[in-house]
Parts: C-alpha cells; structure tokens; sequence
C-alpha cells in the first residue's frame, strides 16, 4: 500500500512533546507504521536529550499497555475502524443485538423477505398495491424494534445492575446501543431494499414505521418491562396493518404519505415522552 | 455532624405479595458492617437499595450523606460506589480484562491508559492479572466471583457494597478476600453480606441479623457471640432441652438453648449467636 500524504512538521513535534489528544496521537501512530518518511520526521522531531524520567516512565507505561493490552474483538475492532471511540466502541460490543450471530439472523430474515418478494410476483395485486413487497414492509420496522428490545435492560444485559449502579446514565447507555442498532439495521434493511423487485417508492416506506415503532417502544417502556413494551408495539403493528388493509381495502395504506406523517408525529411525541420521563430508566421499583 | 456514612430508616419493600422489607432501620460507618440472615432475610434486597438500584416503598436511605431519590445525590453517590451484586452477570465472550474494562468505562474512566492502569491494579488485588487475557467462559466460578469483586473495587470507592462476595470462593481465596477488604475498610465503609460467620466474626466491626425483612440484632460480633452465653453446652447425647443441637467432629452434640443445671458450658461464638436468634432456618441452611 502506497502512502500518499505525510503528516506536517506542526503535528508531528506536537506528538514529540506529548501535545496531542488521544485520538489524534493514535491517528499519527498508525500513519507512522506506515510511512517511512513521517517516522524519518519523527525521529528528528523527538529531543532525547530533553526526554526525562517522568516521560521515558509514561511512554513505556504506553508501550506495555499497547502490548498488554488483550486484542478487541471483531465487532469492537470493526467499529473503531468507523470511527468510534474506543470505549464506545467496547460499550457496544457488550450489545447483544450488535453481536455477529443477531446481524446474521437479522440479514437471513431480510434475505426471507425479500425471496418472499420475488416468490409473490406473479399475484394478482391486491388493492391498489402489489402484494410482492408488502410482507418486506410489514417485517423491516420489526428488525430495529427487536434488536433495541434485547440491547439494553434488566433480564437482556448480564451487567445490568452493576451498571445501573454506575455513573454513567443509563439512558445514555440505552441511547447509545439503540442508535447503533438503527443505524445497523436500516444499512441492513436499505441494503435489502435495492435488492426488491420493481424498485420504486415503497422501498424506502419502512424508514418512519421503524423509527416510529423503535422509539415507541422505548417510550413505553418508561411504564412497563423493555420487552413487554416491544412486544406490545410489534402486536399493535401486526394488528394496525391487518386492519387498515380489511378496513380501508389498500394493503399498503399504512405506507402511503398520510400514514407517514402520522408515524413523523408518534415519532416527535415519543420523542418528548421518552425524554421527560428519561429518569426511570436510571432506577428500578420493581424487582 | 455524625459519623454515619449510611442512614437507613424504616425501610420497606414488596414484591407484589411479597414482603422483603419490612421496616429496616440501621447506621453504618467507616469499617465493615456485616448482614448476616437465611435466604429470604431481605439482605440483597437493601443492598440492592443501598448501591442505588433498587428504590424503597417507604422509609428513607442516605449514603454518603446523600439521598438516591434525588437524581443528582444518586449520580454523587455511585460516584464513590463500588457494588457486587449476588448473581454477577458477565459478557461470556469478554475476557477478564475486557470486562473490568468495560465497568470502568460506565464508571466514567474514559481515558484509555490510566483506565488500563486500574484494570491491572484491581485484577492484581484478586490475584487475577494472570488470568486478565482469559474469557470469562473459560473461567470457573470462583474465579468469576473474584473477577466481579474486581469491578467493584475500580477507582477506589468510598462505598462498598458486596454481596456474598466469600460465595463459591476456596478457603485461600477468602484470606485473601478478608485481606483486600480489611486494607480497604480502613478509611472506607463497607457493608456486607455473608452467610459466612467466620467472615463476620474476622471481619466486620459491626453485625447485623435479619430474617423476614426485620432486624433482629444489630451490634459487635463479640455482643452477637454473647446473646448465647451460658446456653451453649457440651453433652455425649442431644439433650432435650436444647433448641438446636447437633453432634461435632469430636463426637459430642453441641446444645443451644437454656442449659439445664450441671451442663458443661462452652464459650458461645458469634455463629451460637446468630442461630440462637433465627432458629431452625439458619440450621436447615447449614445443614443444606
């Protein structure tokens, strides 16, 4: 691999001096490994004459910490490669619907829906719109809502409790693993989508169902157990859909642009709910 | 200004039907104060209260002169806490190291190699850096005990609260386990729960006994050992007097109870004590 950019003077005596933040210095280190000349640069740029115990103490506390230090794992590793921060990235691989066994599942089941879509092609159309494509819909917002459920709460993650004794907040531990999982399942469900016969608008009319369920759940779960709050979501969403297609004879009604702007308003009032009633999420009352 | 570095006042707790607490009141200083009570005392459940987790029904806890309820004492008090759980939960695919590092990082440590630095330290404590590299899964039991004590002592906390800790733990491991606490306990609080009397007896500054969600002694080992003077006897065969009698390693049954006249009394310990006060339930316990 070939080094096409070298790292400035400026820099590189900031990291001889110990100037540079953390991320900044392991930024230049691994361009370092790399690259002959920034290291030449480098080299110079250290004063050892001026180096005294204390700093000869820190860089080889920093040395036996690289190399002590176990390895990550691939999901920790791939993520700071994304660039997350390290501890965030650690944060996350503790996620169980972030490990590669719920990503793999998660893919198989869009993989179904989508072969289920090619399957149905030759239906006749039901309603106003095409059968293929409608049990994709109906499965991809349930994705995110069950990969939020088993992210973070008593009875899902094995450190619960020593976390919910923690500083650090649970709901922003929650947040933090629920943007992850969004994040990997709509690249997941997107990715899905392109591969949707007849690629038109519907593939992308699952985007506000998912937030909206995903963030409806987290709001009712401020009042009941985090799972039964998804499941109750994912049966009103089941529900939703099967009624609107008999009551208003479109199977995609819960698709179309009036549908979306009520989902687009569940989501701002979710929203609200799931941050002014954030602190119940930071102790339990029950057992 | 009092020396309480825990205040706990009428405290109450239901689950559903169940009552765990019914009215717990006690003070904790700077030390070690053990809770010493059969299964079903109520001991998780106010150590459960006191790391913050768990809110009361009724009555009033303060730690470190602060109040859970109220979000911002809450955050100030785990701030300086350190809490074991009974049933420590792991993240299996996590080594020994990764998972203390991991707890550090909830305890705001977000600075990687000072962070590393207490990782070490900790495991060094438990005799685990060794064993730092090493899945969880690959772990056995005592080991994973001692990697969850690990966690509580991040950052050197002013409050500690474990529960079972001694659990599942060999006899050279508990040493070792009374020694990390009582270096600990010397300018810190530490409250305790044990089933162990040996624990409490070389350990705790202060014992308290609970069963059904009630107090039924709080006070020194020594004062605890004391309930039972002068009905602890030796006898060749179980004496009917006795409320609790079983036979020793040396061949004799060791009575508790009201001695009859002429029996051979023994000096009490704290473990006559305790069964003195809850009966056939710590004795069923034992036997078990």
């Amino acid at each position: 691999m070939s080094i096409r950019w070298h790292v400035d003077a400026d820099t590189v005596a900031g990291y001889a001096e110990g100037r540079l933040d953390e991320a900044r210095a392991y930024s230049l280190e691994a361009h370092l490994l790399g690259c002959s000349d920034c290291r030449a640069l480098a080299a110079g740029a250290v004063r050892t004459d001026a180096i005294d115990g204390e700093q000869l103490d820190r860089m080889w506390a920093g040395i036996v910490d690289t190399v002590d230090a176990p390895r990550p794992g691939l999901v920790e590793r791939a993520l700071v490669r994304l660039g997350v921060r390290q501890h965030v990235a650690r944060l996350l691989a503790a996620t169980p619907s972030l490990r590669l066994s719920w990503l793999a599942a998660e893919t198989a089941t869009l993989a179904f829906a989508v072969l289920a879509a090619y399957g149905s092609r030759g239906h006749v159309p039901s309603g106003s719109g095409r059968l293929s494509d409608l049990l994709f819909l109906a499965v991809v917002p349930l994705l995110p809502l069950g990969g939020v459920a088993v992210s973070y709460g008593p009875g899902i993650d094995p450190t619960y409790e020593i976390g919910l004794a923690s500083p650090m907040r649970s709901f922003r531990l929650l947040l933090i693993r629920a943007a992850a999982v969004l994040a990997a399942s709509t690249v997941l469900a997107g990715v899905a989508s392109l591969a949707l016969p007849g690629l038109d608008w519907t593939a992308a009319a699952w985007l506000l169902p998912s937030l909206g369920l995903t963030i409806s759940s987290l709001a009712l779960a401020t009042v009941a157990p985090p799972l039964w709050a998804s499941g109750a979501v994912a049966f009103a969403w089941i529900a939703a859909l099967t009624a609107t297609a008999a009551t208003v004879g479109d199977d995609y009604a819960a698709f179309r642009g009036p549908t979306q702007l009520a989902f687009l308003i569940v989501i701002g009032l979710a929203a609200v709910a799931v941050a002014g009633r954030r602190e119940t999420f930071e102790q339990r009352s029950d057992g | 200004m009092s020396g309480w570095t825990v205040e706990i006042e009428g405290v109450e707790k239901r689950f559903g039907r169940t009552r765990a607490l019914a009215g717990v009141t006690f003070n904790a200083e700077a030390g070690i104060t053990g809770l010493l009570g059969p299964n079903g005392a109520g001991k998780t459940t106010l150590l459960r209260m006191l790391a913050t987790v768990l809110a009361p029904d009724a009555g009033s806890i303060r730690a470190l002169g602060r109040d859970p309820s109220k979000p911002e004492d809450r955050l100030a008090i785990r701030r300086r806490l350190g809490y074991m759980p009974q049933e420590p939960g792991f993240h299996r695919n996590f080594t020994a190291f990764e998972f203390v590092d991991y707890v550090a990082i909830l305890k705001e440590m977000v600075d990687r190699r000072p962070r590393h630095d207490e990782v070490r330290r900790v495991l060094d404590l438990v005799d685990l850096g060794p064993m730092a590299g090493k899945k969880i899964k690959a772990l056995s039991g005592g080991m994973r005990r001692r990697v969850a004590l690990a966690q509580a002592l991040l950052g050197e906390p002013d409050l500690l609260v474990l529960d079972e800790t001694t659990a599942g733990l060999d006899p050279q491991q508990r040493l070792r386990f009374r020694e990390v606490v009582s270096d600990l306990a010397e300018h810190r609080t530490v409250i305790l729960s044990t089933h162990q009397t040996e624990d409490v007896a070389a350990l705790c500054r202060r014992v308290i006994v609970m069963d059904e969600g009630v107090t039924l002694f709080d006070g020194t080992p020594r004062e605890l050992s004391e309930v039972a003077r002068g009905r602890v006897w030796l006898a060749d065969r179980r004496a009917p007097e006795a409320r609790l009698s079983w036979l020793t390693g040396e061949g004799r049954h060791r009575n508790i109870g009201d001695a009859p006249d002429g029996a051979e009394l023994v000096e009490p310990m704290v473990e006559d004590g305790y069964l003195l006060l809850v009966g056939h339930r710590a004795v069923e316990e034992v036997a078990a």
